[in-house]
């Protein structure tokens, strides 16, 4: 019985180990690439009036609003606040990032 | 008539003049003046400062990718001349300038009192550098560039000066300086200093490039460094 727990646990934390390779953890993003010093901690208190809160924001627009203005094509609005910035993040990073935005309330 | 068009005219070219002339490199007076007086309250710059880590990090190392630049060690005289002139959009800086208000920073004394602590910080052991070691021809071009045009106000160690809101340019990141030096030199960053513009306006590419990799490859004085590149702040632990 004990030697079965032993290989449970040691399966777990084979998996354990295995796992942060391949998700990247948008929490630690946000705040690692920077997005929370405009946007808040909770990305729900951005520094300025005229930042949007992002929490619960939809993951698709959230994403296709990162790319449209790493590359430029959005240039309007406070995004020359942020542009200077997403060189910082990859597509798989902000991919990651707006999944965690939109499991937020 | 004559009268009305020539003073309508003269309005005109005094607008024009007033909107085309280059913002005062160093005005004094004002908030910055008042700051410089005043005895800092470093336990509260701390606290001040936390705002600033979340881009130029707790160390105040900034990064090496040059995307935020180090503070750490900088002269209080700059720090706030910077601060001040992004604040008063003397100098356009879009990421910075929220941080830079008065409601996230605060007035005269929280100025006084964050420049101060982040003049104290220990500086980054491992700055980003440029690519060309010492030994090499681009080396050798950046060095003889620098004594023949930058030694002046910059420092023969690019300490800058303090007394003249010079900026220690030792230690600080080279895509950092690359970056600002090119904005200088195209007028993008307002604040610059005329005689700067001057000295550096038949710079090609590739003499910026040399010049700032033998900047970012300057020594620090050991006693300005941390122990190590992984010294974390024990402030914000």
């Amino acid at each position: 019985m004990h030697r079965a727990i032993r290989l449970i646990v040691a399966a777990a934390a084979c998996l354990a180990m295995a796992a942060p390779a391949q998700a990247l953890d948008g929490a630690q993003l946000f705040k690692k690439k920077t997005c929370w010093a405009c946007h808040g901690k909770d990305a729900k208190t951005p520094v300025m009036p005229n930042y949007p809160k992002l929490a619960g924001q939809n993951a698709a627009y959230a994403l296709a609003q990162m790319k449209d203005i790493k590359s430029g094509a959005r240039n309007n609005g406070q995004t020359a606040a942020m542009k200077g910035v997403m060189h910082l993040v990859s597509e798989e990073e902000m991919q990651a990032i707006a999944e965690w935005i939109a499991t937020l309330k | 008539m004559k009268t009305h068009v020539s003073a309508k005219a003269l309005l005109t070219a005094a607008g024009l003049a007033l909107s085309c002339s280059v913002w005062a490199w160093n005005e004094g007076g004002g908030e910055k003046d008042e700051a410089m007086h005043l005895t800092p309250n470093v336990e509260n710059g701390m606290d001040v400062f936390e705002v600033c880590t979340a881009c130029h990090q707790p160390e105040g190392w900034g990064t090496k990718d040059g995307t935020f630049p180090q503070l750490a060690g900088q002269h209080k005289s700059v720090l706030l001349k910077q601060l001040q002139d992004i604040r008063a959009k003397n100098r356009d800086n879009p990421t910075m300038y929220p941080f830079a208000l008065p409601r996230e920073i605060g007035g005269p004394q929280a100025l006084a009192d964050v420049v101060a602590y982040i003049e104290k910080l220990p500086m980054n052991p491992d700055n980003g550098k440029g690519p060309w070691p010492k030994g090499t021809p681009q080396y050798a071009k950046g060095e003889k560039l620098f004594k023949e045009n930058c030694v002046k106000c910059h420092g023969e160690h690019g300490e800058g000066d303090a007394e003249k809101f010079y900026p220690r340019i030792q230690g600080q990141h080279y895509k950092y300086m690359l970056r600002q030096f090119e904005w200088i030199e195209a007028g993008k960053r307002r604040n610059a200093n005329p005689d700067m513009m001057k000295q550096i306006k038949n710079f090609t590419p590739d003499d910026q490039k040399a010049v700032i990799n033998y900047v970012s490859r300057i020594p620090v004085p050991k006693k300005d460094l941390a122990p190590s590149k992984d010294w974390r702040n024990p402030d914000f632990d």
